[in-house]
């Protein structure tokens, strides 16, 4: 139920509880004392009991009176969520279990919502490398909802992983989910002479053969796939959810200070063609590669970055050779500022290190901000505290995701 | 292995760490042709592969040498496996001489993982192609219900190196001394068909309080050579339990032999004849075979070890 209170509501709904949990406002320690009631049909008032649980952190808006589901969760503005609305007959529990490499973004997940609970699984190795796993209190997870939270940073940790994948679904679990927020070889996913190994094919191949559970086909979760004709390249006992990191970055846009200057800069038409339309309120600009001779150079190919603070935004960022070069490109045709964004921070060999920050008005020196996701955690581990980057938490997303 | 059957051409590939069996395998006959491909990595450490004149393979019969020694080098090996079938090929068979993880095959308490479901699983997904369900050959898997684990898509062969154990008995000078003994009653079950016309001892392991020590279960080892015949070894420890317990029975000679000498940590360091003392040479001969590259290479026939090879086995099957 929406209520419309002069210091902005805060109030989230949870239907079997008939409670509210509270938040306050950062700008206001206000607590509305109401009482609750349950109205069985869409009434326009009603009033609340707030409990006392002080969390600090979030902002909640109700968008509209009409519809008394339609709320929107703005989390804390490094960890924006999508401003898609949340449906709240979200009781549904999850247990989520997860890779070790990713236990900093489980806790996050966890922590925001009461509904997803954290689970445990032993990784341990015999002598001969091979994984020796047990999955803590298996008995416990039979009619739960299960998701299991991975990361495929290598070839190396896939197989530990896969073997809870493959053991989780056949536990009697009412349902499984599978978080995979960065699909690796993604961009190998192309056979342009035969004899080319689209190693995309091989991991969705494996993906797809997870067992079906007792709630049917393995969701699976990807965020900001390389190419979007992968979806087609999974079986029928996976149903892929594709998600994107890219209203985190809108979220973030509109927090700074210069909010009305920012062009969005793509470095490719790849990249043009995945997120143009999530961004289309924003100025836009295209660069391309053009040959030239034996060389391949960026050049300017759409719009105009003069005087505006550019945001490049890909999917992902492995070298960063290409971005490093777009920005010399935008610097040169006179952008104030340059910041990139990618939902996944590869960058293989510590290759973050080129990535400088300018505080000087000097774009071509360096970037004023440089956001990643946190779906590469090996990478986020570096430079979370180290200028330009920013790390953008996809755990709200996730979190909202595990309740479809 | 002789099958009068129509010999049919093969083109085998392999992985970098089989290259010395694969020669070995090519040599056996003239129908079988060594392919290459080319292992390289991005930057991200995922494989780039390509596989060399592909065009050429379509219609031939293709077979792939893998070796699974460690979980790393499983998917740049699978994305090969997965990726040849769709060739067009007329057949496509799948050498695994050692299947890892097959200890590793019960759920004992909930929430155990058996990653040999896992790995049987994931070969179980291997495309089929023009001549069907493919071939997935195996030398002496460690459970024999794991055949059942296996889906439709493959068609699992399995094989054993113990024919050329039997092999090399009868060269031996006194071959008619030999005693086979069997570590537990699991080896005895997968292979005393084939050995039955030797005597046989079998040990057992029992609980003495907290401990479990090797005892001998039944037969007579005294005054003979005797030969332990187990499918695999890790680090050696019941083999060099069950010496003890044959020598103090009066066993005058103890050799072993294993299909899969997987040695973590180097622990073959152990039975190296240099290594030791005259007096702490237990094994006098310990027979291996080729089925894991990496300790293959490592051991080089260093005394007592004897490398018995697969090559042989594997070209036959490879006519099936």
């Amino acid at each position: 139920m929406s209520a419309a209170s002069p210091q902005g509501p805060c109030y989230l709904f949870s239907s079997d509880t008939k409670t509210l949990k509270t938040t306050t406002t950062s700008q206001s320690s206000h607590f509305h004392k109401y009482k609750s009631v349950f109205p069985k049909c869409g009434l326009d008032q009603f009033r609340c009991e707030l409990s006392s649980s002080f969390d600090n952190r979030w902002t909640v808006d109700c968008v509209t009176d009409n519809n008394p589901i339609h709320i929107i969760l703005k989390p804390p503005s490094s960890m924006s969520m999508a401003s898609s609305s949340t449906t709240l007959k979200q009781s549904k529990k999850v247990c989520l279990f997860y890779c070790a490499e990713m236990k900093a973004l489980a806790e996050r997940i966890a922590s925001e919502s009461d509904t997803i609970e954290l689970r445990s699984i032993t990784w341990r190795t015999f002598a001969d490398g091979f994984p020796n796993l047990f999955i803590s209190n298996a008995h416990g997870i039979r009619g739960q909802h299960v998701a299991f939270l991975a990361s495929f940073s290598s070839p190396g940790v896939i197989f530990e992983q896969l073997s809870v994948i493959y053991a989780l679904p056949k536990l009697f679990v009412s349902s499984f989910t599978l978080v995979l927020p960065f699909f690796p070889t993604g961009t190998s996913e192309r056979m342009e002479e035969e004899g080319d190994v689209a190693t995309a094919f091989t991991l969705a191949r494996i993906l797809s053969n997870v067992p079906i559970s007792r709630g049917g086909p393995t969701s699976l979760v990807v965020f900001d796939i390389h190419a979007l004709q992968e979806r087609f390249y999974f079986g029928d006992n996976v149903l892929p959810c594709f998600e994107s990191g890219v209203p985190l970055l809108k979220n973030r846009l509109q927090q700074l200070p210069d909010s009305d200057n920012i062009s969005i800069a793509f470095p490719d038409d790849g990249a043009w063609k995945r997120f143009h339309k999530q961004l289309q309120h924003f100025p836009t600009i295209v660069c391309n590669k053009v040959r030239e001779g034996d060389q391949r150079i960026v050049r300017l190919k759409e719009g105009d970055p003069k005087g505006r603070h550019v945001v490049i935004v890909d999917d992902l960022v492995q070298s960063g050779g290409t971005l490093i070069e777009c920005q010399k490109m935008l610097a040169k045709h006179g952008a104030a500022k340059i910041s990139a964004y990618v939902t996944h921070g590869i960058f293989p060999n510590r290759s973050w290190e080129r990535f400088e920050h300018d505080t000087k008005g000097c774009p071509e020196n360096g970037f004023n901000y440089f956001w990643i996701t946190d779906s590469c955690p090996l990478t986020v581990k570096e430079v979370k505290n180290r200028q330009p980057f920013e790390v953008l938490s996809l755990a709200s997303s996730i979190a909202a995701t595990l309740h479809i | 292995m002789s099958i009068q059957a129509k010999k049919k051409q093969v083109l085998l590939f392999y992985c970098l760490e089989s290259e010395d069996l694969a020669r070995k395998i090519a040599s056996q006959s003239e129908l079988i042709h060594l392919q290459s491909i080319n292992w390289r990595s991005f930057d991200d450490g995922f494989p780039n592969l390509f596989i060399n004149n592909a065009h050429e393979i379509r219609g031939e019969h293709v077979a792939f040498l893998a070796s699974f020694s460690s979980p790393g080098v499983i998917f740049e090996q699978l994305s090969v496996i997965f990726a040849l079938p769709r060739l067009f090929v007329a057949s496509f068979t799948l050498v695994l001489p050692f299947f890892p993880t097959g200890s590793f095959e019960r759920m004992e308490e909930e929430g155990d993982v058996a990653t040999a479901f896992t790995m049987a699983r994931i070969l179980s997904n291997i495309p089929i192609s023009r001549g069907g369900p493919t071939s997935l050959v195996i030398y002496d898997i460690h459970a024999l219900q794991e055949r059942f684990y296996f889906g439709d898509h493959v068609l699992p062969c399995f094989e054993t190196g113990i024919p050329l154990l039997k092999q090399r008995l009868h060269q031996l000078s006194d071959s008619d001394n030999i005693v086979v003994a069997f570590p537990d009653d699991g080896a005895w079950k997968r292979f005393h068909k084939q050995l039955d016309h030797f005597p046989m001892v079998v040990c057992a392991k029992v609980r003495e309080g907290d401990q479990r020590i090797v005892r001998l279960k039944e037969g007579n080892p005294a005054g003979c050579h005797v030969v332990i015949v187990d499918d695999l070894v890790q680090s050696g420890g019941t083999l060099i339990e069950c010496q003890k317990v044959l020598a103090a029975h009066g066993a005058t000679k103890v050799s072993a032999y294993v299909t899969h000498a997987v040695f973590p940590n180097r622990s073959w360091g152990r039975f190296i004849h240099k290594n030791c003392e005259n007096s702490e040479r237990a094994f006098a001969y310990f027979w291996i075979t080729d089925s894991c590259p990496r300790t293959v290479k490592a051991i080089a026939n260093e005394a007592p070890f004897e490398v018995l090879s697969l090559a042989g086995s594997i070209a036959d099957a490879l006519q099936i």
